[in-house]
């Protein structure tokens, strides 16, 4: 993603700052931009509501039961991986 | 010129294998049976290894992803040769819901938001719902989706930002939005 122009007043608007909300919340910018957006949220009373909201819902999937991966699963799975890496190829199944 | 055994497994060993709990997580984001998923990984792991003598160090996570789709992609191509002329067809057509899957209005309402949240991602376009999975189920970076998805990132970051744009929409709806946020 492009990085922001220098300007000599710093201050994002609310339109540059929700362009660009999501890649912000998701760790995507860099960090001179990054630093404009956190200004300007910090000053920003509806802008931070905005952000707030979109972290919320950010949380609310990670905490989603997904029937996510299974213990037994994943540990069959690393000792595939385990037995590549030691006995290579001959240990694949079939 | 091929890499040594020792090297092989080393580095198999020291790139591979510590992704390996994000590329099953992904897998079952992507592949809704449990046993497809499983079989998928361990595809991809004897790929991954057969083809690591090729791989230059970087981006071991991606590089990994991208493997994955396209074995995924092959197996389709195995079992049902009509999706294999769309195999974007094929991802969607695999990750569709098992039967029986909860439907969103079976959710019990125990905590607002996330009920709103859980019913609004459940139904979204299969396109827009991968994205999501794997963004913030997942925690891909976006150019880790877009490997994984075959997609340019352009295209992840729109799609995930529309989905989570008809998230916020349906919490709006609900009124479970801040007081003041922007419409």
């Amino acid at each position: 993603m492009r990085p922001w122009r220098r300007t000599a007043d710093s201050t994002a608007t609310c339109q540059e700052v929700l362009r660009v909300l999501q890649s912000y919340l998701d760790g995507e910018l860099n960090d001179l931009t990054s630093q404009r957006v956190a200004r300007h949220l910090g000053a920003c009373r509806r802008c931070g509501l905005e952000a707030a909201t979109y972290t919320e819902v950010k949380r609310a999937l990670r905490r989603r039961a997904r029937g996510s991966l299974e213990d037994a699963s994943l540990s069959r799975l690393r000792e595939f991986g385990r037995r590549l890496a030691t006995e290579g190829d001959s240990a694949s199944p079939g | 010129m091929a890499i040594g055994d020792d090297a092989q497994h080393r580095a198999f060993a020291r790139y591979v294998l510590p992704e390996l709990e994000v590329v099953a997580r992904v897998a079952r984001s992507l592949v809704r049976d449990k046993a497809e998923a499983e079989d998928l990984v361990q595809d991809t792991l004897l790929r991954a290894f057969r083809s690591i003598d090729g791989f230059d160090g970087r981006y071991p996570r991606a590089w990994l992803l991208t493997i994955m789709r396209n074995t995924h992609i092959n197996r389709t191509r195995r079992r049902r040769p009509d999706l294999y002329d769309d195999p974007d067809r094929a991802m969607a057509e695999l990750a569709d819901p098992a039967p029986g899957a909860a439907d969103p209005g079976e959710i019990v309402a125990g905590d607002a938001f996330d009920s709103v949240v859980e019913a609004a991602f459940s139904k979204l376009p299969e396109r827009y719902r991968r994205v999501v999975a794997l963004v913030d189920l997942d925690g891909l970076s976006y150019k880790e989706t877009a490997a994984a998805l075959g997609l340019p990132m352009g295209t992840v970051m729109s799609q995930l930002h529309r989905a989570r744009g008809r998230i916020r929409r349906d919490l709006s709806g609900a009124g479970l939005e801040p007081k003041g946020a922007k419409k």
